[in-house]
């Protein structure tokens, strides 16, 4: 019996509520549903990145951003219809996001977080400033989406859309990490070095990673385009860039399953914040912190150990094995010859 | 001439209070690997606690500014023991950069409920009367005369302290070579204690001595951050020199950006330097070239 | 006159003005077990690191069989047969250890993404291959039933033995130990002893090993390097070695300034 509830039950049943969910509640309930299916999508793709590849990119607000401009812009300046538009997006997010892959070949850890952290406050800054092009800091409408032929309005195709592309991003996910392409990202994460000398091909595996972030961020950039209905640089700001960070902190960093989990929670706490009119800086600033210090690999491990039946291949880093901060900082001084 | 004289002097005064963030930072980063990514909110709680004490208390200037220094020592205390000190032993980089992130958040977030919300902006009284005064042709603030100088004698100090007294040898020491440090029996715990605490308390001196020249608002920490920032890194994260130099170049970037090309590259000038330097010269102009042993 | 299976010529290496090679020659014969010795400092991890591309050389070349290897990065040169271990555990973590012997199988992938993502039948196979191949690699050390664990749960001395068969998986040609036998108890060592002698008879690959541990080098080496500061100053049979003036008086001598 306990076989049955497992990874395959849990994802199944999620994804059944979400399918059920417009047919069943009200329209900011709807809505917020919406939501959740981007932040599956958003910190599905982070995770990628920086569970399983390790590359701390401080960028993916930013491919957000950039996913919804793409798509926004088209079709206000060339009247691009929707279909059209939201892959451009889609893959002008992969093509910047993937240029980052270039100084994470030299960069690493703090290096690397403030190089991708200053390429999003520029990109926020364009945004705001490129008033030609971005429409400026107000933001700006993009014409209705028309679904037509298909039976559904704005609201309705832009919510299946999401849930169909939640569910085949989570299966891409699932299936690319478990293959030689996830063992090369957890190897990038976990030895670099050694991973070279495999064979590993450093270039290619963290541009593959940046590119596939920067995609799934796009694809979400493009949905919420349609979702909101409106696009301005506020919504892909500093406090943007934590709720990623929070969404895969909660749900367990190098765990794809764990990436439903935490978009899903984010989603859901960020209602309940809002509601308590609680700080949400506060709330999940303080989240991060709590979660590194006491369970940096997330709800997930709980989840394994309360349903046995959960078979997931083990890829997130087990607490209290990898080496501190202070013991490789020791080692570095150690001489040698 | 006289609009290039008055950038630059007002790029070398704001590139003073840089510096003093960005030594803050090399400083930190010397002896423990680790760049804070809260220093920014170290800054501006500095900056709110002085407003507190100067303009909502009415104490006098001086006074506030040692308070909020002192204050500011004792976050910084605070902080390595609750944050950073756990994060450090038992946890990858990654996650103690994001940790750190998250604490950032937390601090501009209880700033914002304890002095005002999204649209506040506090402003200090001006120190000394706001007319310009002429140095050989050239017009200047004296406000701005006053905050450079403030900041030169607090970075002279520094200089003092770390050159000259046993603690600050003991931190200098253990930043160069913590095995060695603790070999000697230096209690390197202690000292990355007190070498946050004390770049916190210069960030916070940097705050107060800036908060007359512009406004406060909670979001001040990050951007004084990134700036701190680029400061660090152009000088080479390394050296502390490096910081100093690296400070007063980024506002001097930052002017005549502004001035000469288009008003919001000030904003954007950090940002372009960062990128820049970290793509073309890691090590910035005077940093060492790590070297990676496994 | 057979090529030998790695060679290195009047390689040199400096950093920031310190000279960490000069000069250093040396042939490495297919097949053999050669030991490289010398004081600390001598330059001996410096030259693992040129030969696997790590660091370019300032001159000289490496060659490999009939390749040079000279400004490679370290992927390619592994792709061309060279292997090599690290004197810290490099052992991945997050990864169980059938997963870290797989991922030893790297170069054997042909689908990459989209095979990976379509789950093609040929993507299912090699998966398959590789699982197959990576236990009978465990078999081959007897750690088949480590095959789960995460990377991270074994002890010191039972990674870097998983480590080695890790570089064994995807039968190299030249392998480059680095301090194998360090943190090991002396029954250990001398089941290393063992595990490399079986390496070299069975599976035929160039064992090339930095080692402190001179009873191992010296028992198990076919020919042995000595370096002293970033030169060469003996090579030859290991008794030849042991009794050779420069090499005592470069132990010695760096013992008395130590």
């Amino acid at each position: 019996m306990r076989h049955l509830v497992g990874k395959r039950a849990f994802i199944v049943a999620l994804f059944g509520a979400l399918l059920l969910a417009p047919s069943v509640t009200n329209q900011y309930q709807t809505f917020v549903a919406n939501l959740i299916l981007l932040y599956i999508i958003l910190s599905l793709g982070l995770n990628l990145l920086i569970g399983f590849a390790g590359q701390l990119a401080l960028s993916n607000a930013a491919m957000y951003g950039i996913g919804a401009y793409g798509t926004g812009l088209m079709m206000a300046h060339f009247g691009f219809p929707y279909w059209a538009a939201a892959p451009c997006g889609a893959l002008l997010a992969m093509g910047l996001g993937t240029l980052l892959a270039l100084p994470a070949l030299r960069l690493s850890g703090i290096y690397l977080a403030l190089a991708t952290l200053a390429f999003a406050q520029f990109t926020y800054w364009v945004m705001t400033h490129w008033t030609d092009v971005t429409f400026g800091a107000g933001g700006f409408v993009p014409p209705r989406i028309d679904f037509s032929p298909l039976p559904v309005n704005q609201e309705q195709g832009i919510y299946y859309l999401s849930w169909i592309l939640a569910l085949l991003l989570y299966v891409v996910a699932r299936r690319a990490m478990e293959s030689p392409v996830g063992r090369a990202f957890v190897a990038i994460r976990d030895g670099e070095v050694a991973a070279q000398s495999l064979g590993i091909d450093l270039l290619r595996y963290k541009s593959l990673a940046f590119a596939m972030s920067g995609f799934y961020a796009g694809v979400a950039g493009a949905l919420y385009c349609g979702l909101l209905g409106f696009v301005g640089p506020e919504s892909f700001d500093l406090l943007q860039m934590i709720l990623h960070k929070g969404a895969v902190v909660l749900g367990g960093m190098g765990s794809v399953v764990g990436s439903v989990i935490g978009g899903t929670l984010l989603t859901v706490l960020v209602e309940i914040t809002k509601e308590a009119k609680f700080s949400i800086e506060i709330a999940f600033g303080g989240l991060l912190v709590v979660f590194v210090l006491f369970q940096p690999s997330g709800l997930i491990v709980f989840i394994r150990k309360w349903l046995p039946g959960w078979d997931e291949r083990l890829h997130y880093v087990p607490p209290g094995t990898a080496p501190p901060v202070q013991a490789a900082r020791t080692a570095a001084a150690e001489g040698d010859d | 001439m006289e609009y290039f004289s008055y950038l630059m002097a007002t790029g070398i005064s704001t590139g003073a209070l840089y510096a003093l963030v960005a030594l803050g930072i090399v400083v930190i980063y010397k002896s423990t690997q680790v760049v804070n990514f809260a220093h920014g909110e170290m800054f501006m709680l500095g900056g709110y606690l002085g407003y507190t004490f100067h303009v909502m208390l009415g104490w006098p200037y001086l006074l506030s500014f040692l308070l909020a220094v002192g204050a500011g020592f004792v976050l910084g205390l605070a902080v390595d023991r609750v944050a950073f000190r756990p994060l450090m032993q038992r946890q990858t980089m990654v996650s103690v950069l994001l940790a750190m992130i998250g604490l950032s958040f937390v601090l501009k977030g209880v700033a914002r409920w304890l002095w005002g919300g999204k649209g506040d902006y506090l402003s200090f009284p001006p120190l000394v009367s706001p007319t310009p005064i002429s140095f050989g042709g050239i017009m200047v603030m004296s406000q701005q005369l006053v905050v450079l100088g403030a900041a030169c004698l607090v970075m002279a100090a520094f200089a003092v302290f770390f050159k000259f007294t046993r603690a600050g040898r003991f931190m200098q020491a253990t930043a160069d070579n913590p095995k060695a440090a603790k070999l000697v029996g230096l209690r390197t715990d202690r000292v990355y204690m007190y070498t946050f605490a004390v770049g916190s308390a210069v960030a916070a001196a940097a705050a107060v001595l800036m908060a007359p020249l512009t406004l406060l608002y909670p979001d001040i920490g990050f951007a004084l951050f990134i700036k701190a920032f680029a400061a660090a890194v152009l000088g080479g994260l390394t050296s502390i020199p490096g910081a100093v130099v690296g400070g007063f170049l980024i506002g001097i970037i930052e002017q005549l950006a502004a001035g000469y090309i288009h008003s919001s590259l000030q904003e954007v000038a950090a940002f372009v330097v960062i990128m820049l330097v970290l793509t073309f010269i890691p090590t910035g102009l005077f940093g060492q070239r790590r070297l990676r042993k496994v | 006159m057979v090529k030998p299976a790695l060679a290195v010529r009047d390689l040199s290496v400096s950093f920031g003005g310190v000279t960490a090679l000069q000069d250093v020659s040396a042939d490495f014969p297919s097949g053999e077990i050669i030991g490289i010795i010398g004081p600390n400092g001598a330059g001996k991890t410096t030259l693992l690191n040129v030969i696997c591309g790590m660091n370019p050389p300032d001159a000289g070349d490496v060659f490999l069989g009939e390749h040079r290897l000279n400004g490679m990065k370290p992927n390619r040169i592994a792709a061309l047969g060279l292997r090599r271990t690290f004197q810290s555990s490099q052992l991945f973590a997050g990864m169980s250890v059938l997963e870290n012997m797989m991922t030893g199988l790297h170069l054997m992938g042909s689908t990459g993404l989209f095979g990976a993502i379509l789950r093609s039948r040929r993507m299912r196979e090699e998966e398959r291959e590789m699982r197959e191949r990576a236990l009978q690699s465990l078999d081959f050390v007897g750690f088949r039933h480590f095959a789960d664990r995460p990377g991270s749960a074994l002890s010191f001395g039972q990674q870097r033995i998983i480590e080695i068969a890790r570089t064994l998986i995807f039968e190299p040609k030249v392998v480059l130990l680095d301090e194998p036998a360090v943190g090991l108890s002396v029954n250990r060592v001398a089941e290393l002893d063992t595990l490399l002698r079986r390496i070299r008879d069975e599976r035929g690959v160039t064992l090339i090993m930095i080692e402190h541990v001179i009873r191992l080098v010296m028992g198990v080496s076919d020919r042995v390097v000595v370096l002293n500061s970033g030169r060469k100053i003996a090579e030859g049979l290991p008794d030849e070695v042991r009794r050779d003036e420069a090499v005592i008086e470069a132990y010695l001598g760096h013992q008395a300034h130590a």
